[in-house]
C-alpha cells in the first residue's frame, strides 16, 4: 500500500517550539521516524510521502487540516499513519484529527499516541495505538503502529488491532441494588482484606512537565486566560455555565478594564454577585494594564480565551488546555495567567 | 407511617384511608410573607405524563402528636428542641418546591417515561409550591420564606394523619454504643455515615437545626434526628447531585447500614461535615472528621458528598484521612466522564482509601419524550426550549439521579 506518514515540524527536522507555526508542507518518500516506520512496514507497503505541519497550527487552525488532507490526497496514498506523538496534546490531537479527516476521506488510518493523551479523545473512529510517554520509546511505539498498519492493511478489523488503545466507556446501567447497598458490601470486602476492590478505578491523568519561567518578562507578550466564565454581557455565545464544551475567545485590544455592565461572568459553581460587580477580579485586565504601562510586561495579548470550569468533564478539560496552548504559541504568547475560580 | 395512596385537591385537609386532600386556600396562607406575592399549589402523580422543572426542595410530611414537637428544628420548632415522641410519616407523598432562583441549575423530574426510574420523585405524590417573588423581593428572602413555608406545610399535612393509625410501625435502631475496652463485641465491624453537606454560600447551603454547616468542625449527631429533619437543603446548584430535604430524611446509607446492624455489622452513627471551600479548610475539616470517627470507635466509615468536582475532594481527603486514623473508608462519587464515557471518571480521587461507589456517569445523555404538562415554568431554560417538550439531556440535570447520599441503583461501568 502506498502510506503517507504525518508528523510534526519537531520530527520533521524544521524545527521545535520555535517552528511550531508552520504550515502543512510534503515531502517525498519518508522523513525521520517515517525511514525506520518504512523498513518496518516490510516490502509490501511503502511511505510515499511525509506530510508535516507545526503543531500550534495543526490543533487550532482549523483550515490546517484540510489543507493536510489534500496534500495527503496528491500522493494518491492508501493509508495515513499519524504520529507517534507520544504525550505532546498538540501533535496528539493534531494525529486525531488528520487521522479522523482521512478515514472520512475513505483512507485506511491510524494515529499513535500515549493512552493519556487528549488527541486520544479527538481521534473518533480512527483506531489509536498506543504509543509510549516521551521520544525515548520511539523503537517500540514505531514498531507497534508498524504492526498495527500491516494488520490494518491485510484486512484485520480496527477494534482488533495490536497496540490499540481500548476507548474504555463508561456505560450507566442499573444496579440491582442502591449506590448505598453496594456502599455497604464494599466496606465490608474493605474491611476482609480486599484492597483492590472497587467500582472505579483510579483515573491516570498523566503527567504535564512545567514550562520553565519566561527569562525577560518586560519583553513578553503576556496572555489572561481563565475558566471563570467572563463574557460579554448578556452571553451572546451562549458559554455554558455548567459541563462546557467549548471555549471562546474575545478582543481585548484597546480596554483598559473590564467594565462591570458590559462584561458578566455566567459560572454556575459560585456566586457571581462579587464578580460581576467587578469582572476585574476574574479576569485582571486593569492590573495587567498597570504592568504594561509600567513596562513590568511587555504586552498583554489582543484577545482572552475564556470558558467555564464547573463540572467540565476531564477530556474536555484537557482538549481545552491543548487547543489554547496551540492557540496562544501561535500567536507569540510566551507566557498565560489562568485564573481559577 | 401513613401509606399515601392518593392526594386530591378540594375539600378540608385530611387523611383518610391512605387518601390525602387538601385544602389548597388555607394551606397557601402558610406562604404569607412579604418576599412572596403568591404560591400556587398542585399535585403530580405517579405515571402521570409530567414534568416537574426549576426543582428546588423536596420534602416529606412528617409531624409529631404534639404540635411541633421537635418536627424540623430551627424552622418549624425551636432549635434546640429534641423529641422522643413518635414521628408520623406520609409514606408516598413528597412536598415539592419549584421555579426560579438565582444560581439554581435547572433540575427536572419526569413523573413518567425514561428518566422516572432516576428521581425518587417519580414514586411520589407530590404537593407542588410554586411561587410568584414580592416585586423588590431580596432573592435570599425568598428562598428563605419558601423554604420555611415547604417545611410548615409537609408538617401541616403529615399532622393530617396523626389522628389515624398508623399503618405500619418502624422502630428505629440507635447506634450501638462505643465497644468497653476489655468486654466489648468486636465480632461485628462498627460502621458510621460520614454525610458531608454542602456549604458554599448562598443558595448553596445546608442547614442543620437551622443554620448553615459552613465554618463548623464535624458533628456527630444521633441518628434519629435527622428522621426529625434537622438537616434541611438550601442547597440549589448540581441538580443530579443534590441531597433535598427528602433524602436527608430518609438517610439511604443510614437506612442501609441499619438493615444490616446486628447481621454483619453494627450501625455505628452519623457525623455531620461542611464542604469548606478553601483547600487548608478541606484538609483541617478531614482531619478531624478522621479523628472523631477514630475516637467514637468506629472500624469503618461510608463517606458522601454535595455537589460537583469540588465536592469529590471533599471525600477524598476524609477517605485518606480516615485510613490514616486506622479508619476504613468507602466513598460514593459521581463520575464525570464526559458524553462519551471515555474520560477520567473522577476529577479529585483518592490516593490511598481507593474504595469507590459510583452512582453513574453524569454527561451521558438521555432523551426524554414530550409531556402533558409541565410545574415549575414553561420554559427549560438551559435548552432553551418549552418545558414539556422532548429534549436531550445529560444525566445531570435530572433531580438527584447521581444520589451522592445511595438513594438510586444507577451505577456506571466499563463497557466490553
Amino acid at each position: 500500500m502506498r502510506v503517507v506518514h504525518y508528523i510534526n515540524q519537531f520530527f520533521a527536522g524544521v524545527g521545535g517550539e520555535d517552528s511550531a507555526a508552520v504550515r502543512p508542507e510534503r515531502r517525498d518518500g519518508a522523513t525521520g521516524p517515517g525511514r525506520r516506520l518504512d523498513a518496518l512496514l516490510g516490502e509490501e507497503h511503502s511511505v510515499v510521502a511525509t506530510v508535516f505541519c507545526g503543531d500550534d497550527v495543526a490543533a487550532s487552525d482549523p483550515d490546517a487540516i484540510e489543507q493536510i488532507l489534500q496534500l495527503i490526497a496528491s500522493t494518491g496514498a492508501d493509508m495515513v499513519l499519524a504520529g507517534p506523538a507520544f504525550g505532546s496534546g498538540r501533535y496528539g490531537i493534531a494525529c486525531a484529527r488528520v487521522a479522523s479527516a482521512a478515514h472520512a476521506a475513505g483512507l485506511l488510518a491510524l494515529a499513535a499516541m500515549a493512552p493519556e493523551n487528549p488527541g486520544v479523545g479527538e481521534a473518533a473512529a480512527v483506531p489509536v495505538i498506543e504509543s509510549g510517554d516521551t521520544a525515548r520509546q520511539m523503537g517500540p511505539s514505531l514498531e507497534r503502529l508498524a504492526t498495527a498498519a500491516r494488520e490494518l492493511a491485510a484486512g484485520k478489523p480496527a477494534a482488533s488491532l495490536d497496540g490499540l488503545i481500548a476507548t474504555t466507556r463508561r456505560v450507566n446501567r442499573f444496579s440491582d441494588h442502591t449506590s448505598a447497598a453496594r456502599a455497604v458490601d464494599l466496606v465490608l470486602a474493605r474491611l476482609a482484606g480486599d484492597r483492590a476492590a472497587t467500582e472505579i478505578p483510579l483515573p491516570d491523568f498523566g503527567h504535564v512537565v512545567p514550562a520553565g519561567p519566561i527569562d525577560d518578562p518586560a519583553t513578553a507578550l503576556i496572555a489572561l486566560v481563565s475558566e471563570g466564565a467572563v463574557v460579554p454581557a448578556g452571553n451572546p455565545d451562549r458559554l455554558e455555565s455548567a459541563r462546557a464544551h467549548k471555549w471562546l475567545r474575545y478582543p481585548l485590544q484597546g480596554r483598559d478594564s473590564m467594565a462591570a455592565g458590559e462584561y458578566q461572568s455566567v459560572h454556575g459553581g459560585f456566586s457571581t454577585v462579587a464578580a460581576n460587580a467587578d469582572p476585574n477580579r476574574i479576569l485582571p485586565l486593569d492590573a495587567a494594564r498597570e504592568l504594561e504601562r509600567a513596562g513590568r510586561i511587555g504586552k498583554v495579548y489582543d484577545e482572552y480565551l475564556v470558558t467555564a470550569g464547573n463540572g467540565t468533564a476531564v477530556g474536555d478539560a484537557a482538549r481545552f488546555g491543548a487547543e489554547w496552548a496551540a492557540e496562544l504559541k501561535r500567536a507569540g504568547v510566551r507566557a498565560a495567567i489562568l485564573t481559577s475560580t | 407511617m401513613h401509606h399515601v395512596s392518593d392526594v386530591a385537591l378540594g375539600g378540608a385537609t385530611r387523611f383518610q384511608d391512605g387518601r390525602l386532600t387538601l385544602n389548597v386556600e388555607e394551606l397557601r396562607r402558610i406562604f404569607d410573607d412579604p418576599a412572596l406575592a403568591s404560591v400556587a399549589i398542585s399535585v403530580v402523580h405517579p405515571g402521570e405524563s409530567a414534568r416537574i422543572v426549576k426543582v428546588l426542595d423536596a420534602v416529606e410530611p412528617r409531624a409529631k402528636p404534639r404540635d411541633a414537637d421537635g418536627i424540623f428544628p430551627g424552622f418549624v420548632s425551636p432549635a434546640d428542641s429534641h423529641s422522643g415522641s413518635d414521628t408520623h410519616v406520609l409514606r408516598g407523598a413528597a412536598v415539592v418546591t419549584a421555579g426560579y432562583l438565582p444560581r439554581a441549575q435547572e433540575a427536572l423530574a419526569d413523573m413518567s417515561g425514561p428518566a422516572a426510574a432516576l428521581c425518587f420523585l417519580a414514586s411520589t405524590h407530590n404537593v407542588v409550591v410554586e411561587f410568584v417573588p414580592a416585586s423588590g423581593a431580596d432573592w435570599a428572602d425568598v428562598a428563605a420564606a419558601l423554604r420555611v413555608g415547604a417545611l410548615r406545610l409537609a408538617n401541616a399535612l403529615a399532622t393530617a394523619a396523626v389522628e389515624t393509625a398508623a399503618d405500619e410501625v418502624e422502630d428505629l435502631t440507635a447506634p450501638a454504643s462505643p465497644p468497653a475496652e476489655a468486654a466489648g463485641d468486636r465480632s461485628l465491624p462498627r460502621i458510621g455515615a460520614i454525610t458531608n453537606l454542602q456549604t458554599q454560600g448562598a443558595f448553596k447551603d445546608v442547614y442543620v437545626r437551622g443554620r448553615s454547616l459552613a465554618g463548623s468542625p464535624p458533628l456527630a449527631v444521633d441518628a434519629g434526628e435527622i428522621e426529625d429533619g434537622i438537616v434541611v437543603s438550601g442547597q440549589y446548584g448540581h441538580p443530579a447531585l443534590k441531597n433535598p430535604t427528602f433524602l436527608h430524611q430518609n438517610n439511604p446509607i443510614v437506612a442501609a447500614l441499619r438493615a444490616r446492624d446486628g447481621v454483619d455489622l453494627r450501625f455505628a452513627g452519623l457525623v455531620l461535615s461542611p464542604e469548606p471551600v478553601e483547600q487548608a479548610a478541606k484538609e483541617t475539616t478531614a482531619r478531624q472528621a478522621a479523628e472523631l470517627c477514630r475516637d467514637l470507635g468506629w472500624d469503618a466509615a461510608i463517606v458522601t458528598k454535595e455537589g460537583g468536582g469540588n465536592a469529590d475532594s471533599d471525600v477524598s481527603l476524609k477517605m485518606d484521612a480516615l485510613e490514616a486514623a486506622g479508619v476504613t473508608a468507602v466513598g460514593l462519587f459521581a463520575e464525570m466522564a464526559g458524553a462519551d464515557g471515555s474520560g477520567p471518571p473522577v476529577v479529585a480521587p483518592p490516593e490511598r482509601a481507593t474504595a469507590m461507589v459510583s452512582t453513574g456517569n453524569y454527561d451521558q445523555r438521555l432523551q426524554l419524550p414530550a409531556v402533558d404538562r409541565a410545574l415549575g415554568g414553561s420554559r427549560f431554560d438551559l435548552l432553551d426550549t418549552d418545558a414539556s417538550a422532548a429534549m436531550e439531556v445529560p444525566t445531570a440535570v435530572v433531580y438527584a439521579a447521581l444520589s451522592p447520599l445511595g438513594w438510586g441503583r444507577l451505577t456506571a461501568s466499563a463497557d466490553g
